[in-house]
């Protein structure tokens, strides 16, 4: 993160969404404090958009933070929504508690790669075979940004980070299939390069009662770009690539390592190395959702002489 | 859909311990209780698995320790009591998060069955204080927490409801200390009617004044104020919760220092409200027993005994174990010729607090026990050889 970032005009910009931004209401500094080129930008956007144009109760959808570059989304996003920052890893643990204590409400989590599969990788699971009715975003850009470019669980196949100089060669988690397994209900995986999709994503998971998970891929720039090459994990085709060090090149790699889903199906492991695979993964509405079904045993138990 | 089944009938029971504290959780207003199974804290869960759906709350088993004081800080944020109840390991595990919540002010119950130390298997049903020196500075940050020391099953329930009025009125970690033993005894206690319940329990209200969120202080009458929590899903509620140093909005704008000043001197200040502390024949004293806990029973005995060979010794009894009374200690050791100071642990974390205020000539006697309760006799002799 590039610290405070550059310090716009102060009058109101006439951008239809950015005028809402919580930075600009409160400091009257419309900027981010992203670096050049990250996607976080992209999505604070997309996130204020959407709950602009479905007028979204912001007392009905509260808003928790994990921690990580992301974090610092609060100055994008809307500046009705209310904002609670969790711990690092533990803001699907938050959430469980604010559903369970008022049902009226929907969590929107934003977490992160290292956040939810690293340090909070329990919570995250639990709450997905709960069903719990909330939102989870999951921003994954295979790194650890905010501390300056460690390897992350997701960081992929010969990558290089601070901690990994020769090369990450842990396997990598595959948040989806996690996601999959432990039971959430709307699984799906766009990156920044598909703004539109996310978008569509978003508002199918704020109509969605139980846990949708959605993993956004997204480049950092500075801490993944700089040390990688665009051909990351096909050096051993003998093709040597360019360093990805602004966002053109980034977005350009992750469009051409994003598979659609239903293409990966006719493709070999060895096609997919390395590759993402976007789409929707699964949608599972009637499936039952915790609050609503602890909602029941509460009534029973509330009768019973 | 509302009912009665909060409050038990008025009248007398026989009660565990942990039940005991579980029910006055209950009276108190219960509504979120997030925990993880650690012996000798369990029957806790177990018994509001049952009760607490009752009354329409929820009581959730989570995932770790670090999900239930997690999840009982979400459910705090959005306007519910919330408790959670461990033990050692579960407790050393949740300190992250009791900093946070000590520095955003969110106000939450910690029962702390304490069990010996520090082994996560073998023979854990056996008592021994041992999390004192955790709690009073519980994580990362400067802030003060309140910790109260139940020495029965009736005090169990009283001082949980007390724990409870505490959080909401200070809005700091609140932690009760039972322990292995205590947790497990079964003893008669006596749950007052209703109505009179109702008259000692604080609520979880909005106030008139939305503008002020977080502990500020006032320069006018140069005091420390604290609002009630705010709450998430009304308007009462800051446009950030910053772990940083915030302000009473919770914004940037106030100095590192003085939102420390603020967070320490908001309970030091009022120590007075919060110091519960019990006098036994501590009039005409030349040796006095400074103790907490389940000790405190033994102590009677052997003063009693004490006092009919002719030696004048007397209990001073913390119930509010921290913050440390200072002033009161200093006024209770002034004239004594000893201080006898039983605990439940070797370090003795409330003998030093008490060495801290005295006059170094006064001479502390520890009567340290791990894992075993003291007897009457083993006070009795110390009190015995320092008559003298
Ligand atoms: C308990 C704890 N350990 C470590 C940290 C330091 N830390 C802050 S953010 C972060 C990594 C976040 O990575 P990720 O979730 O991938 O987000 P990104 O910064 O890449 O957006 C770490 C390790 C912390 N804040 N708390
Ligand atoms: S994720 Fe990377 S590019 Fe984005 S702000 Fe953090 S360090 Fe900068």
């Amino acid at each position: 993160m590039s610290g405070m970032g550059p310090i716009y005009p102060k009058e109101k910009p006439d951008h239809p969404y950015v005028q809402f931004s919580t930075g600009g209401y409160l400091f009257g500094n419309y900027n981010s404090l992203f670096c050049a080129g990250c996607g976080y930008g992209i999505i604070g956007h997309i996130f204020t958009r959407v709950f602009e144009d479905e007028k979204i109760e912001p007392k009905l959808f509260p808003l928790i933070i994990g921690i990580g570059c992301y974090t610092q989304l609060v100055t994008l996003v809307h500046h009705t929504s209310q904002k609670f920052f969790a711990l690092h890893g533990r803001a699907p643990a938050v959430a469980t508690g604010m559903k369970m204590a008022n049902p009226k409400l929907k969590p929107i989590i934003f977490s992160g790669d290292g956040d939810c599969f690293g340090i909070g990788g329990n919570h995250f699971i639990h709450m997905c075979r709960r069903n719990l009715d909330c939102v989870i975003f999951i921003f994954n850009n295979s790194i650890y940004g905010m501390t300056g470019g460690q390897a992350a669980p997701t960081t992929l196949y010969g990558a290089e980070s601070t901690t990994t100089p020769y090369k990450m060669f842990e396997n990598r988690i595959d948040g989806v299939n996690l996601a999959l397994a432990a039971g959430a209900t709307y699984i799906a995986r766009t990156t920044v390069a598909h703004p539109r999709t996310l978008m569509k994503y978003f508002r199918k998971a704020l109509k969605h009662k139980g846990t949708s998970v959605i993993e956004v891929i997204t480049p950092c720039v500075t801490y993944f770009g700089r040390k990688n090459l665009d051909r990351l994990g096909v050096e051993y085709l003998d093709i040597i690539g360019e360093k990805m060090d602004n966002t053109g090149r980034m977005l350009d790699w992750i469009k051409r390592n994003s598979v659609r889903i239903n293409q990966a199906k006719f493709m070999t492991d060895e096609e997919l190395f390395n590759n993402y695979i976007i789409g929707e993964f699964r949608y599972e509405p009637d499936k039952p959702e915790y609050s609503e079904e602890y909602a029941k045993i509460q009534k029973i138990a509330m009768e019973e002489k | 859909m509302k009912n009665n089944k909060r409050y038990l009938p008025e009248g007398k029971y026989v009660m565990m311990g942990n039940v005991a504290m579980a029910e006055g959780a209950l009276a108190a207003g219960l509504s979120f209780f997030g925990g993880y199974p650690i012996t000798p804290s369990t029957e806790v869960i177990e018994h509001l698995s049952k009760r607490l759906l009752e009354v329409g709350g929820s009581c959730m088993q989570m995932e770790d320790e670090l999900g239930s004081i997690n999840a009982v800080i979400g459910a705090s944020l959005v306007g519910a009591k919330a408790m959670t109840a461990t033990s050692g390991p579960g407790l050393s595990l949740m300190v992250e998060t009791i900093s946070m919540a000590a520095n955003l002010e969110i106000p939450f119950v910690l029962c702390d069955v304490q069990r010996i130390g520090p082994g996560s298997h073998g023979p854990v049903t056996a008592p021994h204080h041992n999390d004192l020196g955790l709690i009073r500075f519980a994580g990362h940050g400067e802030f003060q927490v309140i910790a109260l020391a139940p020495m029965n099953c009736q005090e169990l329930f009283d001082l949980t409801i007390e724990a409870f009025n505490f959080a909401e009125t200070y809005r700091c970690p609140v932690f009760i200390l039972s322990d292995a033993y205590l947790g497990h005894l079964h003893e008669p206690i006596y749950i007052p009617p209703k109505e009179e319940i109702i008259t000692r329990v604080i609520n979880r209200e909005l106030p008139q004044d939305y503008t002020k969120k977080f502990s500020y202080k006032d320069d006018n009458i140069g005091g420390y104020i604290i609002p009630k929590p705010p709450i998430i899903g009304t308007d009462y509620f800051p446009l950030m919760t910053l772990h940083l140093p915030h302000n009473y909005e919770g914004l940037p704008g106030v100095s590192a220092l003085l939102f420390m000043e603020i967070l320490i001197e908001k309970i030091k200040t009022n120590i007075d409200k919060i110091s519960i502390t019990d006098e036994y024949k501590l009039d005409d004293v030349d040796i006095v027993i400074i103790a907490y806990g389940l000790p405190v029973r033994a102590c009677y005995h052997a003063v009693d005994i004490a006092r009919k060979e002719g030696i004048k010794v007397g209990i001073f009894r913390l119930v509010t174990v921290w913050p440390f009374p200072d002033e009161k200690v200093k006024k209770v050791v002034k004239n004594v010729r000893a201080i006898i100071v039983p605990e439940l642990n070797y370090t003795g974390f409330i003998a030093e607090q008490v060495e801290r205020v005295t006059k170094l000539e006064t001479p502390i006697i520890k009567i340290p026990k791990v894992g075993v309760l003291h007897h009457p006799d083993d006070i009795l002799k110390v009190i015995r050889e320092v008559s003298k």
